[in-house]
């Protein structure tokens, strides 16, 4: 009986510790792994209003990515392409417009903390007009995707042959924080590769190398 | 009175018994021990407070140790380049040190496995630090590997394990790789057969120790062994499996090494006679240490009675038959590559012999084919002191061959234009000492805490004291 | 891709140069170096991930730093190439700079230019590394003191208006100027004062020749000499194809005519005659050791005998007699120049005006002019006059100087022979240099007012008078430097900017000599110069009247001594002291000493064994009791003539102590330079005027042990392919990896030259484990084009961010060049010749080093091409042991890579290798690359040419022939059915995808020696 009783303990002892065994091994990971790298960025901005709601096709900002090795990260007088004119979420501008011209008096610009950064950087005031003795500065954006030197992925290559930014870098569309969403390890590189020139991309025959100097040079 | 004294039946002299005797079954232990002097004697100096001597031995090693430490920890902060190496010549000192302790390995395995199965009662006496001495070398051997790489901290790379880089697999065609595995499986089997050889003395250590420590130690690592037949029958059965395992290891180990050079394409190094002239020359290497080892051993420990002039001797004839093949191997080379005709393997061996390493090639030929010469005489053989010196020698010798056989062939190869001269930096030979330092401070703490000599073993090869002949040859004796 | 017009609209108005720099766009007119290093890596945000990556959990955060505002048509990490012109030295070679991110990074011939034809020099080469110097001058300095440039050029501006009236000197010392823009704003500079006078000044000038002409054809020019014209070439002591005026431009010229065919085995004929080994004499056909004052009698007995042939004999001995040895080689020779008369061409470096109308005589009666030599579209590569620079220095040591400029040239350095200059200099009021660095005359001077960097700046040169080049700024000045014109302009009281300045000049002066073709509009005209990077005009007229043989005159010659005479000469790595702060030049192996880091004295072996002297072995030279004196290394030097010595100049220059640490620094490292010294010593203290030109021959010179050492940092030990007599097996004495052959005998059979037994195709161990389909890259290398001027080896320096290891590293045998040139002297012929073999990573199909990597570091890609991965090497060095042609670089240390500027010069498509791990030339795997993925995107496949190897874009002698194997149209293909081709050790099966064309000199032997 109380051999028994013992056992049963045991049993479910064993059974609990194997559990939370098993949970932590499904939160580790590889050193050097950076998926899910989420870093806060010095302006809060949301791919998933401007990829997602808005529609803005990715190559919009990141125009490079179709004739250099790198996507770019946008210089800031891209953004304000637009944001010259949307300084605000759409709803407050739209108040602000409504209640001037209730008030019959022309509208101020209403400029969203996040917004006032960019201006910022960019050395325009209130009214977006340059701060005479300010030279514009670069956003120390923090980068997301970090590959080692030693591993050269060029964007061109891929956009090229038709492989669409989702397949790399996830729903972006859906993301408020940008974060990476590959391992980006070489095991992954490789056998999107291996898959790549067996099946090809979206339908379209490749010929993705697997050379080691395709990468490593 | 005269004829009385005639007619009596004369005895055989008990002299000349004992000399049939003795041609008839020879004495391997002096000194008409009985089973419990045995385990007195070999006990005693683990009971006994470490000598002076012994204490001076180990200090010196353990200096040598520490100095070789540094220069590796050094050498692996700031880079290889601390070594003497060029663009030509990539090898030198590291891998000379491995392929000698490698070669030093041998001899304990030959010992303790081969001369095992060839029923040699004479082993039983040195085969225990013959095994030690085996794996202290092996790891001594195995560290080169790992700190001559540009990036030691990356050498599990080595092995084939599963990643995230495809999978990215090592390299099986790739004679390095196979000396991973060939070390380890070596160093592995050494290992355990040097300690199932250790169980039975543990027991007796158990046994009769007074300090509550050594005891337990002693009593886990016996295994609960109660000396009854059963128990001594497992023992003797994987003992021989053991000894069965160990024996190919013996020839594997060391024609597997000897592929590093046999299968690269540089002229000296691209030789098919290279498996079997590594391992003859690795035994060769490996008996002189054992000698200079037991030679010390005794004098330190007291052992006369158990390591005799005779194993020796015997130890010494061994040798010398290696010596010789050594030497056929080095006249072989030289005629291979007159009679190749190829021009490089020819310039090669010519310059050897008369380019800037000459001096090493021919230290080489004298430490291991010309002086050994000498063991054929009969008083060489049995004057420990020459005995000792020439082991010293073949060591040497040994060494000098694998520096010879690595730098000469590298320092001057196919393209004139990248030609190179090799000289080692203080670094380097900081290193090859610290290496001995390692074996000898492993080997001292042996002698030290583990018995230097199988009791076991050498309990089954005394004479039987009550054995009728010699009982009235005593007798006569006695008359 | 290459600037078009309308990417240079843009730079169609008159606006300031550095608003436009084309790339980069991060422009301050008064930013620090610190601060404009700072934009920099902003520009270049994308590339700046060199920081250490690994260890576990998170990488360090780094940031990406896009420009605020993207400058127009650059996109991040693309290449772009502005075709440019080359300011290393006066010949003024078309240039491409590569700039990626804003940042030049790769200097690349000019394919379309008419002189240098695609080819480019080590000294381009380096070009950007002295761009990214940290201790180039930032800011004017005033008594040594940094400063405001308002507050110099007013300083400048008073004090020099005192001369403007008054008698005392002002002199501006530059070498040649090219520039007609910065020729025309020095002229204007010195008119406003009462004696105001340019003096040109070479610090390896050809002042005789000029003089020469000046009395032969009463034009003091230098020739435009046209070796691609000349079937034979006669060169006493002239190392055109190294140092010679205009190297690059010559060698592409003679490489033209070493090009013997199956149906017409015909090539030019070259003879030497020469007292040094220099890299010419180790290219000639035959080389003849002579005497440093052999030359006047042999040039005088060529013209005696040539005139004779011709018919016009000389009425008066012009030398005194020669051995009949000579006597006989100059008979056979002057009928060889009769035969090619008006296609022959005869050269001389003497300094000995004499000499030089003697060598215009002969080409005169030879009717070379305006064949092989012209003077209507002179050179002006080469302007010096001695003359002038005597006066100088008698002015200046006679206080007569009132104001005293220098720029381009260190004086002092130069001119070490002059006694009390430096005092003089002192003496006078007003001493300004533009020297980029403090040399020893800024040192001196009261101001120093740094030039730009060539690359950031607007320049212009006319090296040919009838080829006009435009040097165009490639990112905006690192420092608060100033162009020369724009000093000169701002203290004559006109301010101008140098692009301003110069569009103007083209536009006043330049436009109007436009050829009759060519576009009526100057806008389009300035944007097709722009676009190309030198536009051809109408030459200057020039009256050169008919031969005056009367200013042939009997030769001085000196009295013969037993004494050495010593030949001071210009480096092929280091022509001139301007280069002596680039680290990638001072570890140039010398192309025939393959000596690094320093200059050593070559001395004959028989001198060497008569004094007991051994190679680095300490030795002071002197001439006479209180002439200059200098101790530095010995080196025994092949071919050197008895009783001769030569020395580098332009080494021992001020400030190249920075380097004593320039290699990893370890206990028993040796530093670059010796104790308290410079790299190498300074020669020009034996120079001397004589007869109105500054000689760089000196007789009466003895050596004498110091009985100190210090070993050469060689990166060759074995010289010859003879094995050493001691050692060599019976039969097997020479090894056949240069294969060569005499015009003689590829007449008889073009397969002349190669070894007995051939190793077509030998079995094969196992299968073929990699496929033949698709591209095989290859390579192939006329070793009868190449001249071993190793400008391959900085290409590839600079394109594969190959690092500097300094003195003690080379000196043990651990160089890291990716690739060498070997230099092997054989005895085959009668007489020393040379033989130059540039190798490199062989991408053998069965490579040696791919089956002993134990962890698959090394691996043969699907095109043919040996693999090297980096960042999966452990380190063995096992497969650099077995790589029969000894090609790969360990990394010995993690070299020292921590001078942030300087690192902007690495090329981001390359990794930077850290400590431990293998490397090797990569046959630039990044340019296929690149290539396929533009070739992708086009949707077409990698056209014949698209890819150009960095050592094959920039040989001088298009030596180099690089491409798919595969493909039947390639021009590697039919490369490879050339007759004279072999592959280095064929016999190991190791099946090279290199592969070299057998060297053939033309000789009458049929049958080599041995």
């Amino acid at each position: 009986m109380q051999q028994r009783v013992l056992s049963i303990v045991l049993l479910i002892g064993v059974c609990f510790s194997l559990s939370l065994l098993v949970s932590a091994m499904s939160v580790w990971r590889v050193p050097d792994n950076q998926q899910g790298y989420a870093p806060q960025q010095p302006i809060a901005y949301s791919h998933r209003l401007h990829a997602g709601v808005l529609q803005i096709d990715c190559k919009f900002c990141h125009s490079a990515a179709v004739s250099s090795r790198y996507a770019g990260i946008p210089a800031s007088d891209v953004c304000m392409k637009c944001h010259r004119f949307v300084t605000a979420p759409y709803d407050q501008m739209l108040q602000e417009l409504q209640l001037a011209d209730k008030e019959g008096r022309p509208p101020k610009t209403i400029i969203s903390p996040e917004l006032r950064k960019l201006y910022d950087s960019m050395a325009l005031d209130d009214n977006l007009q340059p701060i005479p003795g300010r030279t514009p500065q670069s956003i120390p954006w923090v980068r997301v995707h970090n590959l080692p030197d030693y591993a050269c992925f060029n964007h061109q290559a891929h956009v090229t042959a038709g492989v669409t930014c989702q397949q790399c870098h996830g729903p972006v569309e859906t993301m408020d924080r940008m974060q990476q969403f590959s391992t980006l390890s070489m095991g992954w590189c490789v056998n999107c590769h291996r898959d790549a020139t067996r099946d090809g991309v979206n339908g379209r025959a490749v010929q993705a190398s697997t050379d080691c100097s395709v990468c490593h040079h | 009175m005269v004829e009385v004294r005639q007619q009596r039946k004369p005895k055989p002299s008990p002299v000349r018994v004992r000399e049939a005797w003795e041609n008839l079954r020879p004495t391997l232990i002096t000194g008409d021990k009985q089973p419990a002097d045995v385990t007195r004697d070999i006990c005693a100096p683990l009971d006994r407070r470490p000598t002076a001597l012994w204490w001076w031995a180990f200090l010196v090693a353990f200096t040598a140790l520490v100095v070789g430490a540094t220069a590796v920890t050094y050498q692996i902060a700031v880079g290889i380049g601390t070594w003497g190496l060029n663009r030509t010549v990539g090898w030198a000192f590291d891998i000379t040190n491995f392929v000698f302790w490698v070669g030093i390995g041998h001899a304990g395995t030959l010992i303790s496995a081969v001369l095992f199965l060839f029923r040699q009662k004479w082993r039983t006496s040195v085969n225990r630090s013959a095994e030690a001495m085996t794996l202290f070398a092996v790891v001594c051997a195995g560290l080169f590997p790992v700190i001559h790489m540009g990036r030691p901290w990356l050498a599990f790379w080595m092995a084939p394990y599963p990643n995230t880089r495809g999978p990215l697999w090592v390299n099986f065609k790739s004679p390095l790789l196979w000396d991973v595995f060939a070390i380890s499986t070596y160093l592995l089997i050494s290992a355990v057969f040097w300690y199932v050889g250790l169980i039975p003395d543990l027991a007796t250590i158990r046994d009769r120790s007074q300090s509550v420590w050594r005891r337990r130690l002693a009593g886990i690592f016996s295994l609960g062994w109660n000396g009854s037949a059963k128990t001594w029958h497992r023992y003797e059965t994987v003992y021989l499996l053991l000894a069965g395992l160990a024996t190919p290891l013996v020839f594997s180990v060391h024609t597997i090494v000897s592929m590093d050079f046999a299968t690269a394409v540089i002229p000296g190094w691209h030789t098919t006679i290279f498996p079997p002239y590594f391992v003859a020359g690795a035994i060769f290497s490996g008996l002189a240490m054992v000698l200079t080892l037991m030679i010390i051993a005794r004098k330190v420990m007291r052992l006369e009675d158990y390591i005799t002039v005779r194993h020796v001797e015997a130890m010494c004839k061994l040798m010398l038959s290696m010596g010789c093949i050594v030497g056929l191997a080095y006249g072989t080379e030289f005629f291979i590559a007159a009679y190749s005709g190829n021009s490089y393997e020819q310039f090669l061996f010519i310059n050897r012999a008369l380019g800037p390493f000459r001096w090493a090639y021919w230290t080489m030929v004298s430490c291991n084919v010309l002086i050994p010469q000498l063991l054929w005489l009969r008083a060489v053989r049995r004057n420990i002191i020459l005995v000792f010196l020439i082991s010293i020698v073949v060591n040497i010798g040994m060494w000098f061959e694998r520096f010879v056989i690595i730098v000469t062939s590298l320092h001057r190869d196919f393209l004139p234009s990248s030609w190179a001269s090799y000289q080692p930096t203080i670094i380097e030979v900081a290193t090859l000492l610290g290496s001995f330092g390692l074996f000898f401070s492993c080997f001292l703490l042996f002698c030290r805490f583990i018995p230097v000599i199988a009791m076991a073993e050498v309990k089954g090869v005394l004479r039987a004291p009550h054995h009728p002949q010699e009982q009235d040859a005593l007798q006569g004796d006695a008359a | 891709m290459r600037q078009t017009p309308s990417d240079t609209q843009s730079i169609d108005a008159d606006v300031p140069s550095h608003l436009y720099a084309p790339a980069g766009q991060v422009v301050s007119a008064d930013a620090s170096s610190e601060l404009s290093r700072r934009q920099f890596l902003e520009a270049a945000g994308f590339t700046i991930s060199l920081a250490a990556i690994g260890g576990c959990g998170r990488a360090p955060v780094q940031h990406a730093l896009p420009p605020p505002k993207l400058p127009v048509g650059m996109i991040p990490g693309q290449l772009r190439y502005y075709a440019s012109t080359c300011a290393g030295c006066p010949a003024s070679c078309g240039l491409l700079v590569g700039t990626r991110d804003g940042r030049p990074l790769k200097m690349e011939g000019l394919p379309e230019h008419p002189l240098s034809r695609g080819g480019l020099c080590a000294v381009g080469q380096a070009l950007p590394i002295g761009l990214y110097d940290s201790q180039r001058l930032v800011s004017p300095l005033r008594a040594g003191q940094p400063a405001e440039w308002v507050v110099i050029d007013q300083e400048i501006a008073q004090s020099l208006a005192q001369f403007k009236g008054q008698q005392k000197m002002v002199r501006l010392v530059s070498s040649t100027v090219t520039s007609p823009t910065l020729q025309a704003g020095i002229d204007s500079f010195l008119k406003q004062f009462a004696d105001g006078e340019h003096v040109v000044f070479d610090a390896v000038s050809c002042a005789a020749i000029l003089d020469a002409h000046a009395a032969t054809h009463s034009v003091r020019v230098l020739p435009h000499y046209r070796f691609e014209r000349a079937a034979t070439v006669v060169s006493f002591e002239a190392d055109f194809l190294g140092t010679w005026i205009s190297p690059v431009e010559f060698t592409a010229a003679w490489s033209t005519r070493r090009n013997p065919q199956p149906g017409m085995p015909e090539m030019s004929y070259h003879v030497q005659f020469e007292s040094r080994m220099s890299l010419t004499g180790s290219n000639a056909d035959r080389r003849y050791a002579i005497h440093p004052q052999e030359q006047g009698p042999l040039v005088g007995r060529l013209t005696e005998l040539v005139a004779a042939r011709v018919g016009a004999p000389l009425s008066a001995r012009l030398a005194p007699a020669i051995d009949i040895d000579q006597e006989r080689v100059l008979a056979n020779l002057v009928e060889r120049l009769w035969q090619t008369r008006g296609q022959s061409l005869v050269i001389s470096d003497s300094q000995d005006t004499g000499v030089q109308r003697c060598v215009n005589y002969i080409n005169h009666l030879l009717g070379n002019y305006d064949h092989t030599l012209e003077l209507a579209r002179y050179s002006r590569q080469r302007q010096g006059n001695d003359r002038d620079v005597e006066q100088l220095v008698e002015d200046l040591t006679s206080d007569r100087v009132g104001a005293l400029l220098v720029t381009d040239v260190d004086l002092l350095h130069a001119l070490a022979n002059c006694d009390g200059m430096a005092d003089a200099i002192d003496r006078i009021p007003v001493t300004i240099s533009c020297a980029p660095r403090v040399d020893e005359f800024a040192s001196h001077a009261k101001y120093v007012c740094p030039d730009h960097h060539a690359l950031e700046s607007w320049y212009d040169a006319e090296p040919i008078a009838s080829l006009v080049s435009l040097g165009q700024p490639t990112l905006a000045p690192l420092g608060n430097t100033r162009s020369v014109l724009e000093s000169l302009a701002a203290w004559s009281g006109q301010p101008t900017d140098v692009g301003a300045a110069i569009r103007l000049h083209w536009k006043s002066v330049v436009f109007p000599r436009r050829l009759a073709q060519a576009t009526a509009s100057f806008a389009e005209f300035w944007d097709n110069a722009l676009r190309d990077g030198f536009v051809e005009v109408e030459p200057e007229p020039v009256n050169i009247r008919e031969f005056a043989s009367t200013s042939i005159r009997p030769l001085i010659h000196p009295a013969a001594t037993n004494a050495f005479s010593l030949v001071l000469y210009a480096n092929v790595g280091m022509p001139d002291a301007r280069h002596a702060h680039n680290p990638w030049l001072q570890e140039l192996p010398d192309p025939v000493t393959k000596i690094t880091w320093g200059n050593c004295v070559s001395i004959s072996s028989g001198d060497a064994e008569r004094l007991g002297i051994q190679d680095g072995d300490v030795v002071s030279v002197s001439a006479g009791r209180d002439g200059p004196r200098l101790e530095l290394p010995a080196f025994i030097q092949v071919g050197q003539h008895e009783g001769s010595l030569a020395i580098a100049l332009a080494y021992g220059c001020k400030g190249t102590d920075r380097f004593a640490k320039i290699g990893p620094q370890w206990f028993q490292a040796e530093p670059t330079v010796p104790e308290l010294g410079l790299v190498g010593v300074n020669a020009a203290s034996f120079l001397e005027f004589r007869n109105g030109t500054l000689r760089y021959q000196r007789s009466g010179v003895t050596l004498a042990k110091t009985g100190t050492h210090r070993e050469l940092a060689a990166t060759q030990q074995h010289n010859s392919l003879e094995l050493p007599a001691d050692v060599a097996p019976f039969g097997a004495e020479r090894r056949e990896i240069v294969q060569f052959t005499t015009l003689a005998a590829f007449a008889k059979d073009v397969h002349a030259g190669a070894p007995e037994q051939h190793h077509a195709s030998e079995p094969q161990l196992w299968p073929e484990d990699h496929s033949k389909t698709g591209h095989a890259w290859g390579m192939v290398i006329d070793l009868n084009k190449c001249t071993g001027c190793s400008a391959c080896v900085i290409a590839c320096q600079s394109e594969n961010n190959v690092p500097v290891v300094g003195y003690d590293e080379v000196r043990r045998q651990r160089e890291m060049h990716w690739l060498r040139i070997d230099r092997y002297y054989t005895t085959a012929f009668q007489d020393i010749s040379v033989l130059h073999q540039p190798m490199m990573c062989q991408h053998c199909d069965n490579a040696p080093c791919e089956t002993v990597c134990p962890v698959l570091a090394t691996v043969h890609s699907s095109e043919g091409l040996n693999e090297q991965i980096y960042n999966r090497c452990v380190g063995t060095r096992y497969c650099a042991n077995n790589c029969p042609f000894k090609v790969r670089r360990f990394n010995w240390f993690e070299y020292p890579r921590n001078d942030s500027l300087k690192n902007l010069v690495l090329n981001p498509e390359v990794t930077v290798r850290s400590r431990g791990v293998m490397e090797k030339c990569s046959m630039c795997v990044q340019r296929i690359e690149a290539a396929r993925i533009v070739a992708r995107t086009q949707g077409q496949p990698i056209a014949d040419g698209a890819i150009q190897t960095a050592c094959q874009q920039s040989c001088p002698a298009n030596a180099i022939v690089f491409g798919d194997m595969n493909d039947p149209t390639s021009g590697i293909h039919a490369a490879r059915e050339n007759p004279r081709i072999f592959r280095v050790l064929e016999e190991l099966n190791v099946r090279p995808s290199v592969s070299y064309l057998r060297v053939v000199r033309n000789r009458g032997e049929e049958a080599l020696r041995g």
